[in-house]
């Protein structure tokens, strides 16, 4: 099934997060309003969303967007986790 | 700094995108100089932030009865809705080592002399974080950023008389069902040039190049054949083709 969840971040961009997958993220589509360099950076984020079991904590999720080498603009790390964490509640 | 001031040349909208590739690339490789060009458009069209969704963004049954060109941008940002004549778009494709490398503050620098140019015609109008001109009655532009190893662009996005009833039929934000209402709302409030001002639309472009003299030692250029045969082949490829502008 698919799943979606966002986050508006205040002063800031949008942030959607749209995911498939019953007991894993099979998935992961990260779309938004958002400004992101280098641009291609945006299928790493998804990436280290794909393979998460749905019941990963927040935590994890934070240091897994973390580690991809990009500069979040508009954004941080937290906002994509907390719509993450929105698309498989 | 020299800054080559491009004030001419109609193209449609997927040409113009195209050219906002080959201009920050061809400044990156020290092929042209610095450059500010305003944008002439041939029709109604939608550029699209390059992270969004199409189907978030566009009222798709209605952009196709329209003609209305939906056109996915190199940069990140959101939608708008534009017409010829309704709205001011430029870019200024600058080398990195002129920008600053704080993104925030970079907008702000970018866009002053636009906002010179609006003030000196009497309107009031401030830089608001992240990347728009806001006025007190809404939002009257914004911004949006590329940045390579060697160059940035920088193009804005001003409303001088925008049809605003059609933009909220083009973009789902006019919508009541858009899930987040604050958004929509907020998005909803646009303020226009020609509302508050007297001046022709091509009065506050040279009001802008004034301003940007302020700046930079402007000189009149205009593109060569070569950057708009490139830009024409790259928007057959990539920019007038649903593989790029629907790819999300």
């Amino acid at each position: 099934m698919t799943r979606s969840g966002s986050v508006k971040v205040p002063d800031g961009k949008l942030v959607e997060v749209t995911l498939t997958g019953d007991e894993r993220i099979e998935s992961a589509r990260v779309t938004g309003d958002f400004f992101l360099e280098p641009p291609e950076a945006r299928a790493e984020l998804e990436a280290a969303l794909e393979g998460k079991p749905l019941d990963v904590d927040r935590e994890a999720l934070v240091e897994a967007i973390e580690a991809v080498d990009a500069q979040f603009i508009g954004f941080d790390a937290d906002h994509l986790a907390e719509a993450t964490m929105e698309a498989i509640a | 700094m020299n800054l080559r001031v491009v004030d001419s040349g109609t193209y449609s909208e997927p040409v113009q995108q195209a050219l906002e590739r080959v201009l920050i690339d061809r400044l990156g490789d020290g092929e042209i100089e610095p450059t500010l060009r305003f944008w002439y458009r041939d029709g109604p069209a939608v550029p699209l932030g390059r992270f969004q969704a199409y189907a978030d963004e566009v009222a798709a049954d209605y952009v196709a009865k329209h003609d209305v060109d939906v056109v996915r941008r190199i940069t990140g940002g959101g939608a708008m809705y534009v017409e010829p004549g309704a709205v001011i778009t430029y870019s200024l494709y600058l080398p990195r080592s002129a920008v600053s490398d704080d993104v925030e503050a970079s907008y702000a620098e970018l866009d002053q002399f636009a906002i010179d140019a609006l003030r000196d015609l009497g309107l009031d109008v401030r830089h608001e974080p992240l990347n728009d001109i806001a006025h007190p009655d809404g939002k009257i532009g914004g911004a949006a950023q590329l940045r390579t190893d060697d160059a940035v662009v920088h193009h804005t996005t001003m409303s001088y008389a925008l049809d605003i009833a059609e933009m909220l039929r083009v973009l789902r934000i006019g919508e009541e069902k858009v899930s987040d209402k604050a958004v929509a709302s907020a998005e909803k409030r646009v303020a226009r040039i020609n509302d508050h001002v007297d001046a022709s639309r091509s009065e506050v472009i040279e009001t802008m190049i004034d301003t940007a003299g302020d700046s930079y030692a402007t000189v009149e250029g205009e593109l060569s054949e070569s950057t708009l045969a490139d830009a024409r082949t790259l928007a057959d490829e990539q920019f007038a083709t649903d593989e790029w502008n629907r790819q999300l």
